[in-house]
């Protein structure tokens, strides 16, 4: 098969469009019980965050609001613009429909149940 | 210049630790430095010192930082002497354990800012500080009587 094409008979499936995100800083904590992380996302209103759960990869989306209104002039910047992007590969089966999230003053705290399934289990002796 | 990346020590946010780093390199200028730009090289991450963006329009000056998990009661913002501090304390709970640090950070204000109208407001992990500026003094004309 011919691999090689020119730019007009080969058009890309979706548009070029490159994005700049970044990685937040977090936080996982857990026990038997369930995983609890913690993410980072100042600049981000509770409608820009979403949350993704696909084969075992969460994936935390947080669109920085532009906190630069019209007509204002930039003397001192230090402050990232970029969006965040933020996945994560589960290693335990966890119960979707239990999960919960909650944004609070910047930081975004995802509680995650397992699955009976992967408790630990007491086994009794008879 | 050549710009080296190396880790001689883990950037860590205990405030203690940054103070014991600084005290004894306090006669080694370049290393000192070092230390003190590491919030330029990994934003957000290094030590005690707050990210800020100060913008400005035709009526006020707008200082924004970065604190995320900082609640409102735990902000502090004073002006003392044309400079601007604000002060946040980080609380984290890991279950039974609970940590806090705290950030600060200084700007100096420039001159002509209404120090009694300074307004801020904590909004998704971002404080914004609002520094009206005076009305300039208009240009009067002194009638002869």
């Amino acid at each position: 098969m011919n691999t090689t094409c020119s730019p007009s008979t080969c058009t890309p499936a979706t548009s070029g469009v490159t994005e700049s995100l970044r990685k937040p800083l977090y936080n996982i904590n857990g026990n038997a019980e369930a995983y609890e992380i913690r993410v980072e996302l100042p600049g981000v209103p509770k409608s820009n965050v979403k949350l993704d759960l696909e084969e075992n990869i969460l994936t935390v989306r947080g669109e920085r609001s532009t906190t630069v209104p019209e007509g204002m002039k930039a003397l001192h910047r230090e402050l990232s613009p970029l969006s965040y992007l933020l996945r994560l590969r589960l290693n335990a089966p966890v119960s979707e429909d239990q999960m919960s999230a909650k944004l609070e003053d910047g930081v975004l705290t995802l509680h995650l149940p397992l699955k009976e399934v992967a408790k630990p289990r007491q086994i009794p002796v008879l | 210049m050549k710009i080296i990346r190396t880790h001689p020590f883990s950037i860590n946010r205990v405030s203690g630790l940054d103070e014991w780093f600084r005290h004894p390199l306090a006669g080694l200028p370049s290393l000192s430095s070092f230390i003190n730009n590491l919030g330029e090289v990994f934003p957000g991450v290094a030590g005690d010192k707050l990210a800020v963006d100060v913008h400005e329009d035709k009526d006020s000056y707008f200082a924004s930082f970065e604190v995320p998990g900082v609640r409102k009661e735990d902000v502090k913002i004073e002006l003392n002497n044309g400079v601007l501090t604000v002060a946040a304390e980080k609380r984290e709970k890991d279950g039974e354990k609970e940590s806090s640090y705290s950030l600060t950070r200084s700007v100096s204000v420039p001159d002509g800012v209404n120090a009694e109208a300074i307004a801020a407001k904590l909004e998704d992990g971002i404080l914004t500080v609002t520094l009206p500026k005076q009305e300039r003094s208009k240009p009067r004309t002194i009638t002869l009587s």
